[in-house]
């Protein structure tokens, strides 16, 4: 009986060993920093609304809950950050952060119902190609390190 | 964009990519060349000095020119970033990586003048 609780406890042990181990690892962590970034600059736009002609907007966006969410998330997102770089190579990490220029404008898109002219579709794509490129060799982990 | 503008656009360029190569280096445990050295928190605070001087730099930028004729600081900061890296870092250019900055970069410079 206590043998059948310590093995299934240590099974247990090693599983959640395992999902930190999946959570902590460098690619996972790169995708949540450029998520975090992203979300970031949208809970800042959200914040700071419509109100960036008025001198103290950025005073008063410091009472709005959104701006504060965008602080965290951006401190977050450099975390995560500096656990990538713990083995990812910088040309890689940083090259692949450039999608930013694709989430931003397509969350600002969905969520805040800004427009996106015919023009910056095409700069989209092109920075979308340009990730894919790199991201590619992913399969070969070690070219990436 | 005039040639002060250009200028701040290079300083804010800098900071940030050596803020980025700092914070590379106080963390990297992975490239024999690009070993840690000095200990993580003399090299992380000056990652954290240099972005600062790049945010306040990209503010004072950004309150003088409109956000689309700014675009000169993204490409110049991916460019230095390449440099920074194979000099610095000893990290290697492949062809694929070349295509993807230029890919990269010139979408960018797209999305920021649209």
């Amino acid at each position: 009986m206590i043998e059948t609780v310590d093995r299934s406890a240590r099974a247990e042990d090693a599983r959640r060993r395992g999902s930190t181990a999946f959570l902590l690892s460098p690619w996972v962590q790169i995708v949540v920093s450029i998520l975090l970034s992203a979300a970031a600059q949208i809970f800042l736009r959200l914040g700071v609304g419509h109100r960036q002609d008025e001198a103290w907007a950025a005073f008063h966006g410091l009472f709005s809950g959104w701006v504060w969410a965008g602080i965290i998330a951006q401190i977050v997102s450099l975390l995560s950050w500096l656990q990538a770089l713990r083995t990812i190579k910088l040309l890689i990490a940083f090259n692949l952060s450039g999608i930013l220029h694709v989430l931003v404008p397509l969350a600002g898109w969905l969520c805040l119902g800004e427009k996106i002219p015919p023009m910056r579709w095409l700069g989209i794509i092109l920075v979308l190609a340009g990730v894919f490129v790199v991201a590619s060799p992913a399969a070969r982990v070690e070219e990436m390190l | 964009m005039t040639p002060a503008g250009l200028g701040l656009a290079m300083i804010a360029a800098l900071s940030f990519i050596t803020g980025q190569i700092c914070f590379k280096f106080a963390v990297n445990e992975s490239d024999e060349s690009a070993r840690r050295t000095g200990g993580f928190l003399p090299i992380f605070a000056g990652g954290i000095a240099a972005m600062t001087v790049g945010f306040f730099t990209w503010l004072t930028l950004l309150s003088k020119f409109e956000l689309s004729y700014v675009f000169p600081f993204e490409a110049l900061s991916r460019v230095l970033l390449v440099a920074g890296a194979v000099l610095f870092l000893k990290e290697k250019m492949t062809p694929k990586l070349w295509i993807g900055v230029v890919l990269i970069t010139g979408g960018i410079i797209v999305v920021s003048v649209t």
